[in-house]
């Protein structure tokens, strides 16, 4: 995400002649970003994690799903009969503890991710078709919403769960119903408040197409806010997401994701706490980590927030 | 001076009174909601459990074995053809009262055909109410046995049956058989409110029912005019706990007495628990993988018995039991008369299996679907962790299991109708007879009992279950018993996985509580230090 973001806000300043004038947009960014400690510590780790899940095949010691029969319940490393072989230790049934979770972060982010993208269209389609048109498709989707926001987040994604059948693409169409009203009300009012600026009327006076008027005229203006939400929202369908999981309604054993991992070592809570303990720490870490990167996001972005 | 202390004195006394009084409560961590209170709709021990306080059978277990003793029958004969059997009902037998309605009339045989014309009868008004589903009745195949109930007078009760059973005094000690109010059963029916008749129950048990919260607490009084004498603690709670941490904290705690099902994992650390006594007893149970023997490839027998030779039995009994089980070769366990030594076990042997698969003709990955139980059972703790490891094995013969789960009420329901394709179950036995065992895998002409979930049905199978009903020589039943052990063992309608070690912790102030080999929780006769 980030990275996406500073390949795209890189783009004019390397264009530009190597003027000492005004700053470039990034160097802008990245300063106040910089800013917060916090925000760089959490973009450190979700690249990290980000990396992890990517070349998950080459990192993992061993298969996810592989039992080791001969070693289950194994402790970590540092505690007494540990060893190298599982560093954190084996499962339940004889899985390696690093191997799932590594494995694992792949399934977390791409739940987070798809959510996140699939959101972020379909909110930014029927947010500026709500704002634009107005009248009957306003007050339509404005209602749908509503009625979708009526329903608390984890009791909807459950129902559309039930009715759809437990799997990993099941969980991310769930998580997404939950999530789109926002970016969809988001937009709405973001693009509710442009479409009475100067500029536009003066580019409908020019003549341009409705399309393009609400694609690369107003859309890009209600950005800096929508960025903010994805990679908030990010973290959010995470946790929606292992919390799925946990239930028993997400990725479906031997698929390892986190929540599903936490739920089915619940019983070891008192004999081998290791096994219910390092699931809960990556959620933790990895959300965390996206919730300081937003935060940095989101001071970035917010001009009352930006010094000098 | 004087007067003072004869306040002393009095206060004293009042003191003394009121700790002797003071009422004892034994609080049972119960695992679960009972779906109602009229055991004869129920196949779930965690509904039977939480109806039995309340009710009596003509006939009983005796508390913590199988051997059966009078309850609402003081006496019975049984005519030398083996065909009519007659109670001689006992007298001055109280029910107890709730708040709605007060039992005019003692216990008469008017009740005990209520009870059980309400099975049988179509015409009965209670037939139908809550469900009208009465599936041990059914599958003990009752209705064709029992040809006529009737009573002689107000404490005589005769049954005739249409063919000599050895197992029906046993079978009427079953939950199924509880005697229920038909003072009661009327009552509500003018009230215009039967289903109240299977959610507040009226019994002649040893606890009156008091008051119940869906998953929360299901509150019992003992029963002053209880004809066995009034149980020596004063109240009985039941406080829902279905997570097995959960229960462990709080009997650690005090907060329940009395908890079932500890998880494996949890039992050396209840062990050294100096406040804990860990009971412990071979159950009388199977834990099984069904094959739906309706759903092709599995209506061929070479595929079931791949299956079974695909799967790791030994290290999922190491992993999901620990201590608590025992390999099973047979359907029934080893303890039981009935168990033939001589049937040997197939082996692991995922070679031999892949290429039994290709022999059969299934060529290329077979899916499945296999199902787990959403709950914990006494033959098998852990269904999930169980089906994780097999789906592991089976992926190694080129079997992709897709594992399935549904709320355990659903899951035995689309588990009877046949939906499922591969289904881990199994059994508790309930009257300590080798028959109650196989008529679960037995046909009633010639059509899967409900509770055959494997829908498998085999002549020479069911031809002995029924022939070994009407023979009175044990030397007899123990060689059609064995047999069917044969039988099944070469078809492998079910891959036997393991009887269980039952374990339950109770805490040490609890005195006399007894576990039942049929795993049935019971309270009178339990008392408090």
């Amino acid at each position: 995400m980030a990275a996406e973001l500073s390949a795209r806000a890189d783009g004019p300043a390397a264009r530009l002649p190597a003027a000492p004038a005004p700053p470039s947009a990034f160097r802008n960014f990245w300063s106040s970003f910089g800013e917060g400690k916090g925000a760089v510590l959490g973009l450190a780790i979700v690249a990290f994690v980000a990396l992890l899940a990517i070349f998950a095949p080459l990192v993992a010691p061993h298969s996810p799903i592989e039992q080791f029969r001969d070693a289950v319940k194994a402790p970590p490393v540092w505690q007494d009969g540990g060893s190298w072989r599982y560093v954190l230790g084996t499962d339940g049934v004889g899985r390696d503890m690093l191997s799932r979770l590594i494995y694992g972060a792949r399934v977390s982010l791409f739940i987070g991710l798809s959510v996140m993208c699939v959101s972020f269209v379909v909110g930014v389609v029927l947010g500026l078709a709500s704002a634009y048109f107005g009248g009957v498709v306003d007050v339509l989707i404005t209602r749908l919403m509503d009625r979708i926001m009526s329903v608390p987040d984890l009791v909807l994604a459950i129902l559309a769960v039930a009715v759809l059948g437990p799997s990993l693409v099941n969980t991310i169409v769930a998580v997404t119903i939950v999530y789109v009203p926002r970016y969809v009300r988001l937009v709405r009012g973001s693009a509710l408040a442009e479409l009475d600026k100067d500029y536009v009327m003066a580019a409908k006076v020019a003549g341009v197409g409705p399309l393009r008027l609400m694609l690369s005229t107003i859309l890009p203006n209600c950005l800096a806010p929508l960025i903010v939400q994805a990679a908030l929202g990010l973290s959010d369908a995470i946790l929606e997401a292992a919390a799925l999981g946990f239930l028993g309604l997400g990725a479906q054993p031997p698929t390892p994701e986190w929540g599903a991992m936490l739920a089915d070592s619940r019983e070891f809570i008192r004999s081998q706490p290791w096994i219910v303990t390092f699931p809960g720490l990556a959620i933790l870490i990895t959300v965390v980590s996206i919730n300081l990167l937003g935060d940095g996001l989101r001071d970035a972005f917010d001009p009352k927030m930006r010094r000098g | 001076m004087t007067a003072l202390k004869m306040i002393g004195i009095g206060l004293a006394a009042v003191l003394l009174g009121s700790t002797a009084v003071s009422a004892k409560t034994l609080v049972f961590c119960a695992e679960g909601s009972p779906e109602n209170f009229t055991p004869a709709l129920n196949t779930t021990g965690t509904s039977l459990d939480a109806a039995r306080p309340v009710f009596d059978q003509l006939v009983e277990f005796e508390r913590g074995s199988t051997t059966l003793k009078p309850g609402l029958a003081e006496s019975w004969i049984i005519s030398p053809d083996g065909k009519t059997v007659t109670f001689k009902l006992r007298q001055n037998v109280k029910f107890g009262a709730t708040r709605e309605f007060k039992p005019t009339r003692d216990f008469n045989a008017d009740d005990v055909l209520f009870s059980f014309h309400r099975q049988s009868d179509e015409q009965n008004p209670y037939f139908k109410v809550s469900g009208g589903k009465y599936d041990y009745y059914n599958d003990m195949d009752m209705p064709k046995l029992l040809t006529s109930i009737a009573k002689t007078d107000d404490h005589t009760i005769v049954m005739t049956l249409s063919e000599p059973n050895v197992a029906i005094l046993a079978n009427l000690a079953m939950d199924f058989a509880t005697i229920q109010s038909a003072e009661y059963a009327d009552y509500l029916l003018k009230k215009g409110k039967p289903e109240q008749f299977d959610q507040v129950p009226v019994g002649t048990g040893p606890f009156v029912f008091a008051s119940y919260q869906k998953d929360a607490v299901i509150r019992f009084k003992a029963n002053p005019a209880y004809w066995g004498g009034k149980p020596a603690i004063d109240d009985l709670v039941y406080a829902i706990t279905p997570d097995p941490t959960a229960r462990v904290s709080k009997l650690k705690t005090g907060e329940c007495q009395v908890a079932p099902f500890p998880r494996p994992a949890d039992i050396p650390e209840l062990q050294n628990d100096p406040n804990l006594n860990v009971l412990s007893q071979p159950g009388l149970n199977i834990g099984y993988l069904a094959f739906n023997a309706a759903k092709p490839p599995f209506d061929k027998k070479e595929v079931r018995q791949a299956l079974s030779m695909a799967i790791d039995r030994k290290a999922i009994i190491t992993q999901v039991y620990g201590q608590s089980g025992q390999m099973a070769k047979n359907l029934i366990p080893p303890t039981m008369w009935a168990f033939n030594d001589k049937v040997t076990d197939y082996p692991f042997d995922p070679a031999k299996a892949q290429a039994l698969l290709k022999d059969a003709g299934v060529s290329g990955p077979l899916d499945i679907d296999l199902w787990y139980m959403p709950v914990q059972r006494p033959y098998n703790p852990d269904a999930k962790r169980m089906a994780e490891m097999m789906q592991s094995d089976l992926a190694k013969v080129g079997v992709n299991a897709k594992l399935v789960t549904y709320e355990w009420g659903e899951y035995r329901k689309r588990l009877q109708n046949g939906e499922a394709t591969a289904a881990l179950f199994g059994w508790t036995g309930d009257n300590g007879d080798p028959d109650n065992f196989f008529f679960f895998l037995g046909c009633i002409d010639g059509k899967p009992a409900a509770s055959n979930v494997g829908k498998w049905c085999d002549p020479t199978f069911n031809a002995n279950l029924a022939k070994a009903r009407q023979a009175n020589d044990q030397a007899e039943r123990t060689r059609l018993y064995g047999e069917m052990q044969v039988i099944e063992h070469d078809q492998e309608p079910v891959l036997n996985i393991a009887h269980s070690l039952v374990y339950e912790p109770v805490r040490k102030e609890v005195v006399d509580f007894k576990m039942s080999p049929l795993s049935r929780q019971q309270f009178d006769g339990v008392d408090l230090k």
